[in-house]
This record gives structure tokens, C-alpha cells and sequence, in this order.
């Protein structure tokens, strides 16, 4: 038995009912979410940027929109269908009185008094996967200390780990390495913004020449080297080597640059870890935000999850030369 | 003439562990891959000391240690892997090529000098 650990995930509240909202908060609090609060007017730009999302919790009288729920729900269907949207609704908790082609927007429908019920469903949608708790906590204690091996006196920090359902790329840069198992396949995304990385180029804060920040290959260089100190030390510890006489199958991976969007072909959120990077002393000083994103997309075995066994000759640290 | 030849895809690994060794009176001369370390190291009888990673594009640093020794017939360079690898099958074949030791990433320099002033001779 592998323990599970403690993720969350936001959902934008799309409810304008304030009693209802508060009831709304409670069971996200209650559930491991983290409930969003967007003006009716920004709602279109909040979906457009990357606020990671894992489902929407939206009301049919939202907004005293003329159409109710559902108009919005086909906005928002047509730049997220990867979010799943619970609608709210006055009367009943079922979608049987909305039309057919409407009732496929919807991942599940509730009322107020019977907001409990919705558990099943977040867990359906969002919380679908189990991850065991010593590998998103090990995640954490590889990446740290590997962001600050590359980053000159800058502070490392990490928000909770979050599932995300929304598969919008971060920033402008990002790296995609395999991780292969027995017991997981899948990959490793670091994301992060160009404009920040080459910030701290620039000031000396990397092992980049300061006069190479402006060649954009650089910056690619160094968030390719944080990749590898991270998946060569995940790999290390917790990955084994997959049979050679298994096949192994692939899918497509699709980029779509106009959109920043990536789908790895499976339904599954995808798990997040968020790391700021910044200067101890100086809150002035602009600091640089990572997203690292895993997709086990091609095999997930959670049970088999474990770590390997180093024997006490293999200890050496890293970074020491281990002499043979 | 360099005395270390330092073999990593990663430009800004090439850039730490070279700036490093210079500051600290060592010469150093780069390569990108297995590929192009082989023909740095052919280029330069000087070079006493390789370093290198082994996942790398073209020519990974395993085979160009073995090849070091096959191909090259050098057999007296000292060959220290600098990895993200830690993995006791590699390090057989490391052992196998007949190199002198394994780095597990991120590089420490201050941990390794002495030891690097050694293999090269000063």
C-alpha cells in the first residue's frame, strides 16, 4: 500500500450567489481545492491565461447571464474542453431537463443543499489518481536543491504540489524528458518565462556569461541543464529499468503554439509542482518562477511504486569523485 | 596545450566546470560531445585529464571512453565521469573502459580540485 499525498487543485467559482459561495468554499476547503473568485467580466481572459485549473464550479444563474449557465459554459467549452464544468443549479442536481447537445458540457450537476454529493465527481475528474506521498515529496527534495546548484545566491521555494486539467504551456520556454519505469511512463515538463530567465542571466545570478543572456540558446541551455540534474537524480532514486522484451507504445505528443497547448493524448491532470526563485535579500529583485509538470500518460502502476535500494558502498555524495 | 578536456552538450555546464578550473590555474579546452571530444583529444597530446558527462547527443561519454582506449590506443589519459547517472550497471562499463571515477551531478568544484590537480599532475 502506497500512502497518498496531500495535492490540491484550483477551480474557478463562477457564482455569483453569495450565500452559496461561502457553502461553495467550505466543501472546496473540505475537499482539496482551492476555490478562484473571478469578475463576470474577466472570466473569457481569466480561462485564456495560466491560472492552472483543475474544473469549474459554475451557476446557472451566473451573473444574471441571459442564458444562464449554459451560454457560458459553451464560451468556456470552446477555449477549455479539457476542464470539466459542474453547474450549479436551483432545483434539481441532474442535467436530464437540458437539451442533449448542452448536457455534454457538463461533467455533473449539483444544488446547494446537495453540494456533498459532488465528492464522486471531483474525484472522477480531478483527483483521479493516486500519487504516493514519498515520490511528491521526493520530487520537492531533488528539485530544491538542484535550482539552487544553478541559481547564484537565490532562495528556492515551492508552493503545494496541484493537479491541473488545463494543459497550457507556461512561459515561453520549456524542456520534455521521458521518465520510463516498470511501474510509470511517462514525462517531465519544466516551464518557465524568458523574459525572467534571461533577467537573472544578466545579473550574474547563473553560470551563463552574463554577455551570453541575450542569445536565447543559452537560456534554452540552462533551463536543459536543470532538467537533466533533476530527471538524473528522479531516475536515480526512483525509476527502474523497463523489461526489453515488453513493448513499449507510444503516442503522439501535440503542440499547438498558437494556443500554448500540450496533449499528451490521456485525460489525466497533469501533477505540478511551482518553485519561485528568489533573492533572499532583495524582494525588489525580479524573481523567476518554474513550473515542473509530470504526465504519466502511458502507464501508471502506483502500486509497484518503490524506491531503490543504494548500498552502503554506492553511498558517495554528489558532486564528490567517487574513485574506482 | 590543455591539461583538462571538459565533455558536456550543456553549455552551461562547460561554462562552470571550465571557468572554474581556469580560475584555479588550470587550461582547459571544450568539447560538445563524444564525437567532438574525440577529435579535441587527438588534437591535443597535452591533455592529461578528461572530463565527461554520458548522456549526450552523437556520441555518448561511455562510448568515447571505450573509444578512447580502442581507438585512440591512449591509455594513459585519466577519464572522470560527470553525470547525472548513478546507476551501478554504468558504472561496470565505466570501470570496463578504464576510467578513474564518477561525478554524480551537480558539479562541486571545491570538493574535486585536489583531486583534479592530481590526475593532471600539479
Amino acid at each position: 500500500m502506497t500512502e497518498q499525498a496531500q495535492i490540491v487543485s484550483k477551480v474557478l467559482v463562477l457564482d455569483s450567489d453569495a450565500d452559496c459561495f461561502d457553502r461553495i468554499k467550505a466543501f472546496c476547503d473540505t475537499n482539496g481545492l482551492i476555490g478562484l473568485k473571478v469578475q463576470p467580466d474577466n472570466v473569457m481572459a481569466v480561462l485564456r491565461s495560466n491560472l492552472d485549473l483543475g474544473a469549474i464550479l459554475l451557476s446557472e444563474k451566473y451573473a444574471d447571464n441571459a442564458q444562464g449557465g449554459t451560454g457560458l459554459a459553451r464560451k468556456i467549452h470552446a477555449v477549455r474542453p479539457e476542464l470539466p464544468i459542474f453547474l450549479r443549479r436551483e432545483m434539481a442536481d441532474s442535467l436530464d431537463d437540458i437539451v442533449q447537445r448542452d448536457r455534454l458540457l457538463f461533467s455533473a450537476a449539483y444544488t446547494i443543499d446537495t453540494i456533498s454529493k459532488l465528492q464522486t465527481s471531483i474525484e472522477e475528474f480531478i483527483f483521479s489518481r493516486s500519487y504516493p506521498n514519498a515520490l511528491v515529496r521526493g520530487i520537492t527534495e531533488i528539485a530544491i536543491p538542484a535550482l539552487e546548484s544553478q541559481f547564484k545566491a537565490m532562495k528556492v521555494e515551492v508552493e503545494a504540489p496541484y493537479l491541473v486539467r488545463d494543459r497550457l504551456i507556461f512561459g515561453e520556454i520549456f524542456t520534455l524528458i521521458p521518465l520510463e519505469s516498470s511501474w510509470c511512463r511517462g514525462y517531465m515538463m519544466l516551464q518557465t518565462e524568458e523574459d525572467a530567465l534571461m533577467h537573472l542571466v544578466k545579473a550574474g545570478r547563473t553560470f551563463v556569461d552574463s554577455k551570453d543572456a541575450y542569445d536565447f540558446r543559452n537560456l534554452n541551455g540552462l533551463l536543459g541543464e536543470i532538467t537533466n540534474l533533476i530527471w538524473g537524480a528522479i531516475k536515480n532514486r526512483y525509476l527502474s529499468s523497463v523489461r526489453e522484451d515488453v513493448y513499449l507504445s507510444q503516442v503522439p505528443i501535440i503542440i499547438n503554439n498558437l494556443h500554448r497547448y500540450i496533449s499528451f493524448g490521456s485525460d489525466n491532470p497533469q501533477l505540478c509542482f511551482k518553485y519561485t526563485i528568489s533573492d533572499a535579500n532583495d524582494a525588489s529583485f525580479r524573481s523567476l518562477v518554474i513550473q515542473q509538470k509530470f504526465v504519466f500518460n502511458l502507464s501508471w502502476s502506483p502500486e509497484d511504486f518503490s524506491e531503490n535500494v543504494v548500498s552502503v558502498d554506492e553511498l558517495v555524495s554528489s558532486g564528490e569523485l567517487e574513485f574506482f | 596545450m590543455a591539461q583538462i578536456l571538459v565533455v558536456d552538450d550543456s553549455s552551461t555546464v562547460r561554462n562552470e566546470v571550465g571557468d572554474f578550473l581556469q580560475k584555479n590555474g588550470l587550461t582547459v579546452a571544450l568539447a560538445v560531445d563524444g564525437r567532438d571530444g574525440l577529435v579535441k583529444l587527438k588534437a591535443d597530446p597535452g591533455i592529461k585529464l578528461i572530463v565527461c558527462d554520458v548522456n549526450m547527443p552523437n556520441m555518448d561519454g561511455l562510448t568515447m571512453a571505450e573509444k578512447v582506449r580502442s581507438e585512440l590506443n591512449n591509455s594513459t589519459v585519466s577519464i572522470v565521469m560527470l553525470t547525472t547517472e548513478n546507476s551501478p550497471v554504468m558504472k561496470e562499463r565505466g570501470k570496463a573502459a578504464g576510467i578513474k571515477g564518477w561525478i554524480v551531478k551537480p558539479f562541486k568544484g571545491d570538493a574535486v580540485l585536489p583531486s583534479f590537480k592530481k590526475l593532471v599532475g600539479v
